[in-house]
């Protein structure tokens, strides 16, 4: 009960980082907080469906629900990878 | 297979909040700062997440990782409400 609850809590806080992110890329246009918004959602949908559907899930295919999460980390490096290539760019 | 994944779960996150911490030392954005801190505890998340599924099967961290994944968020949080926005 604890746990679920704390997992609500979790995916709440990842859906409003997506928010913040997705307000500050409206405001300045910048790529790399749209890039943030997207992976704070993506880690908000992988702490849903492991919330949801990954108590069914055997031990060889609750993996599957990590490569979501391991997708959003990769879209924050692409995202500073991407902010480097622009300064390195400008200057 | 699994392994796999959570290592690189792992080390993404490591390298996430290395290349954000390094970017808030040169700017001093506190933007950089707070996400670095957030995924300094992600890592801690999942190496977590590798003892539990992987080194200790039997065992439980559940509540652990769900801990640490509010703390992270949680600082990230913290840091766009107050401090940032």
């Amino acid at each position: 009960m604890l746990k679920t609850l704390l997992d609500g809590a979790v995916m709440m806080a990842y859906l409003s980082c997506a928010l913040f992110f997705l307000r500050f890329h409206r405001q300045s246009r910048d790529r790399l907080f749209a890039f943030f918004s997207l992976a704070f959602a993506l880690m908000g949908v992988h702490n849903l469906l492991t919330t949801v559907v990954g108590p069914d899930l055997d031990a060889e295919r609750r993996y599957f629900l990590f490569v979501v999460r391991l997708v959003a980390y990769l879209l924050i490096l692409g995202a500073i990878w991407d902010k480097n290539r622009a300064g390195r760019g400008t200057r | 297979m699994a392994e796999t994944v959570y290592i690189l779960c792992a080390l993404t996150s490591v390298a996430c909040a290395v290349l954000l911490l390094r970017a808030w030392r040169r700017t001093r954005m506190k933007l950089l700062l707070y996400s670095g801190l957030c995924f300094a505890i992600f890592a801690v998340n999942n190496v977590l997440l590798f003892v539990d599924l992987v080194l200790i099967p039997a065992g439980d961290l559940s509540l652990a990782r769900t801990v640490t994944s509010l703390l992270g968020s949680g600082v990230l949080l913290y840091g766009l409400i107050w401090d940032v926005s």
